[in-house]
């Protein structure tokens, strides 16, 4: 099946990317240290490659696959709930509101966890804004302001964010803001996947069990409702969740793009619309894709590529590519 | 075209670093620096031409230059790194030229012909290569009308340049530390070879971790490549780097930081080792001399710093804050 | 079961559509809504099935309020089958199916077999059983309207709401669909149909209700209530109402007087 499909891809994915690097480590230490690790014991490889397996690879592996299965479960999600296969997590601003909040953390020197902690709040913020704005809107169809106020948003926020770029002492904290928005998990340690997973697993949590409900949703509002589902319940639930998931992943990685759009298409080509069997293998395939892009990105050239472009640059011609000689198609 | 107002007599034609020929006014007592790398240069050498800043003084810089300088109006940038200035504010406050100082293209001198024109203020470019400073203040001086100063501010760079090249020249190649300079928040940031950010570090005799990767300018790096580039010694700009350094366990594995040979570098009222990139880095080669080479660097640093800070900014600092300038190297609890 | 609207003034905000409606709905007749394009049916509709609030009056189902009822609910007792559309993606027919059983599904659970077991009855029962895994997108209008119906049958409600269901449908797949309506009546289910032609109500109304400028109102059997007279107000057009016998049985037609052509068999007269 699907899904038990995706799971090997991934682990044979994880394995290889513990492998590559640019620290020299032989297959033989590698598995001495993990062994030692799962067993418990004291190992004789040298602290370095210890630390680089354990401290650098694994939370970046880990923190990759957070960060492609956030982004791509939240990308389904949001198809689902905007019935339309062209939307992407950043519709309702979030991205905008992390940018922006992770911007000013760096504007003013701050420590890198405030920097994370503002891009947190800043997501979440500029979603609430958006759905409050998309409330206030009576009269029309919610779908349609929601994703108005989400765009209006998201550019008044990005506005904010080239603000600060221009302000930014540009021998400083110019190239640094450079650096985040383009998207990296150079960075990522144990602490910061730590920080993330409960936020990521919660909203994960909340689509897997509401799946079916979110099925039903691409029938449209009152066909939904006609067979039983609060849509507008079920629609807080899954953009708080959505943005919860979104917001804690691009706290740590910086901007994204692609992924939420890209992967959820993927995995409709192959298990069809329906949300129940789309969650599971959308959430594997995103976390799958990432851990690939991110292994590329430390490896392939002489320094570290941004994450933001090589999404873009891979993606696409992939995605192309499976349009062309796709049997089924996606609308 | 020139602006009418603008009519005193041409007294003479001075050549920039760019070959471009400008005509100046017999007397020069008001100057715009264009960037911070020019301010610096004309706060050192002639402060009281100065008519303003680029950006303002933070609180923590400002006790180091005399509070009638630090009050100079902010006026912003009109250099080729983005402008910020309003070009009628900086027509409004009157100066009698426009200077930029740093590094010099073809895209710069065009914007420098491009600004002169629209103002009809003399617009002049100067190289700011790091082995030409002592050229860069003879030329200032000259066009500013503060030919005595440029001369001892010329002997002085250039003494301090040669001085740092001889010892530096003592030190074998192979006992030359190997140095990872990390940038930004996290530390992930650093310069390739013959970039401009490393050209304090590669006077003093440092060999640059990164260079392996090849020349350029900025890039971003991996905590992997740092660990397997397991530099001696470390360098850092940002003081939220260097607190965490000591509390991560990545960086902790590495030698350079079990041996506390982490060192952040002051940075107050301007840097001392990589931004701006202007004279203020005279003091960095010093400062970075003792800490990678303290065999041939032996005569202590606090009079040296003072009596840069005295010719630079004009203010000699009291024995507290040459204190917290030289205590920030140090990790905590040592 | 009984579905009642009590003095129900229905439209959208600052635009009232009608007022004074009083209808009723009970398990085992057909209830015909006629009146023209534009005069209001779907909004009606949707305020009888709860999606839009009431004006003033009140919708009720088995004596209780039913706006004031949870979702669940009055999913598990009235059945919308709306006019067949296009879809935003490529469910399976099954899958449209299924989505019916929702009404008697726990928030957090998915349906489960005997969930599809009950899907598959109901597509066998519309007869689109050789389409269980067809492409929804791809079938044409007459089996997505079918789909639809057997989608309405899964969720096993005793009310039905159907909005004109043979709108853009063949004529054998209108015929088709009424059938199935006047059966599903006979097996004890409330259906309310809306219609713009008359004679699908001499077809299979048990009751016509007329909705017309903003006014609602029961005449009972089409054959008692229906008139050229009325029919005239509704349309603006003349028609003559005939009884002809069909397979030995009288039923009323519905015929235009103006429209006719000149045929030489006639015109020799």
């Amino acid at each position: 099946m699907a899904i038990a499909l995706a799971v090997f891809g991934l682990g044979c994915l994880v394995v290889l990317a513990f492998a590559v690097g640019r620290f020299p480590v032989s297959p033989g230490d590698f598995a001495k240290v993990i062994w030692d690790w799962l067993s418990g014991g004291t190992s004789e490889v040298p602290a370095t490659v210890q630390t680089v397996i354990l401290n650098v690879r694994g939370p970046r592996i880990l923190a990759a696959i957070v960060v492609g299965a956030a982004l791509a479960g939240a990308g389904a999600a949001y198809q689902s709930l905007f019935r339309n296969p062209l939307v992407s997590p950043d519709i309702l601003g979030v991205s905008s509101g992390a940018a922006l909040g992770a911007v000013l953390g760096i504007f003013f020197s701050l420590d890198v966890v405030f920097i994370q902690g503002l891009a947190f709040i800043g997501g979440l913020a500029a979603v609430a804004t958006a759905y409050f704005i998309a409330s206030r809107m009576r009269g029309h169809d919610p779908i349609l302001v929601l994703v108005l106020a989400g765009v209006v948003i998201g550019a008044l926020l990005g506005a904010g964010v080239a603000l600060i770029k221009y302000l930014a002492d540009p021998y400083n904290q110019l190239p640094a803001i450079t650096y985040w928005l383009l998207g990296s998990l150079a960075a990522a340690t144990r602490a910061d996947f730590l920080s993330v997973l409960p936020a990521a697993a919660i909203g994960i949590a909340v689509l897997w069990l509401l799946r079916w409900r979110i099925s039903v949703l691409a029938l449209g509002d009152d066909e939904a409702a006609s067979v039983g589902v609060e849509t507008g319940r079920i629609r807080v639930a899954v953009i708080a969740a959505a943005t919860l998931m979104t917001a804690a992943v691009v706290s740590i990685s910086g901007i994204i793009g692609w992924v939420g759009l890209l992967i959820p298409h993927f995995a409709r080509l192959m298990v069809g619309p329906d949300f129940t069997r789309l969650f599971p293998v959308t959430a594997l395939l995103g976390a799958a894709f990432m851990l690939s892009v991110d292994t590329v990105a430390r490896t392939a050239g002489r320094i570290e590529l941004p994450l933001g472009v090589l999404t873009a640059v891979i993606g696409t011609p992939l995605f192309l590519w499976l349009l062309a000689t796709a049997r089924r198609s996606w609308q | 075209m020139l602006a009418p107002d603008l009519a005193w007599a041409r007294a003479r034609t001075v050549t920039d670093s760019v070959g471009r020929r400008v005509p100046l006014p017999a007397r020069v007592e008001r100057v715009y620096a264009a960037g911070p790398p020019a301010s610096i240069l004309l706060f050192a050498l002639a402060p009281e031409r100065l008519i303003g800043w680029t950006s303002p003084f933070r609180p923590a810089e400002r006790p180091f230059v005399p509070e009638r300088y630090a009050e100079l109006p902010t006026l912003g940038r009109l250099t080729g790194r983005g402008n910020t200035a309003n070009v009628e504010v900086v027509i409004g406050a009157k100066p009698d030229l426009i200077f930029d100082y740093g590094t010099v293209s073809p895209t710069l001198a065009s914007l420098a012909d491009r600004v002169q024109e629209q103002t009809g203020i003399p617009y002049l470019l100067i190289d700011g290569a790091f082995d030409r400073i002592p050229e860069a203040f003879r030329l200032l001086g000259d066009i500013v009308g503060a030919g005595e100063q440029a001369l001892a501010w010329s002997n002085y760079s250039a003494r301090t340049l040669d001085e740092i090249r001889a010892r530096v020249a003592r030190v074998p190649e192979g006992r030359r530390p190997r140095v990872y300079y990390g940038r930004g928040p996290n530390g992930l940031q650093t310069g390739l070879a013959g970039s401009i950010n490393m050209e304090t570090l590669e006077r003093v005799g440092a060999v640059n971790v990164a260079a392996e990767l090849g020349r350029g300018g900025l890039v971003q790096v991996s905590i992997e490549q740092v660990l397997n580039w397991s530099p001696d010694v470390i360098v850092t700009t940002d003081p939220n780097f260097f607190a965490s350094v000591w509390r991560d366990p990545s960086w902790q594995s590495l030698p350079a930081v079990r041996e506390r040979r982490v060192h952040l570098a002051p940075g107050l009222p301007f840097g001392w080792i990589d931004f701006p990139p202007s004279i203020n880095r005279l003091i960095g080669l010093h400062w970075l001399g003792r800490i990678l080479h303290p065999q041939v660097f032996t005569e202590p640093l606090r009079p040296i710093v003072r009596d840069f800070y005295a010719r630079a900014y004009h203010q000699s600092p009291s024995d507290a804050q040459l204190g917290a300038l030289l205590a920030q190297e140090k990790p905590p609890g040592s | 079961m009984k579905l009642e609207a009590r003095n129900l003034g229905y439209g959208y905000r600052g635009h009232v559509v009608g007022r004074g409606a009083n209808l009723g709905l009970s398990a085992g007749e057909v209830v015909c809504i006629l009146g023209p394009n534009g005069g209001g049916k779907t909004t009606l509709f949707r305020t009888l099935l709860g999606l839009i609030p009431p004006i003033e009056g009140q919708v009720l189902i088995e004596g209780m309020d039913l706006h004031a009822s949870p979702r669940a609910t009055i999913a598990r007792l009235v059945g919308y089958v709306p006019q067949a559309h296009l879809g935003y993606f490529p469910f399976s027919v099954q899958d449209v199916v299924l989505m019916g059983r929702t009404a008697h599904l726990s928030p957090f659970a998915v349906p489960s077999r005997r969930d599809r077991e009950l899907a598959a009855a109901a597509i066998e029962r519309v007869g689109l059983a050789h389409l269980v895994d067809a492409v929804y997108t791809r079938i044409s209008g007459g089996e997505r309207q079918l789909a639809l119906i057997a989608r309405a049958l899964a969720q096993a409600t005793p009310l039905l709401v159907m909005d004109e269901p043979t709108a853009s449908l063949d004529f054998g797949n209108q015929v088709h669909v009424l059938e199935t309506v006047a059966k599903l009546a006979g097996e004890g289910i409330g259906v309310l149909i809306s219609t713009h032609d008359p004679d699908q109500t001499f077809q299979c109304a048990d009751r016509v209700v007329l909705v017309h400028r903003g006014s609602v109102t029961d005449i009972g059997p089409p054959e008692e209530g229906l008139d050229a007279t009325r029919l005239r107000e509704l349309y603006g057009i003349e028609v003559q109402i005939s009884t002809v016998e069909v397979a030995g049985r009288p039923r009323r037609v519905c015929i235009p007087a103006a429209v006719g052509k000149q045929s030489a068999i006639f015109s020799r007269e």
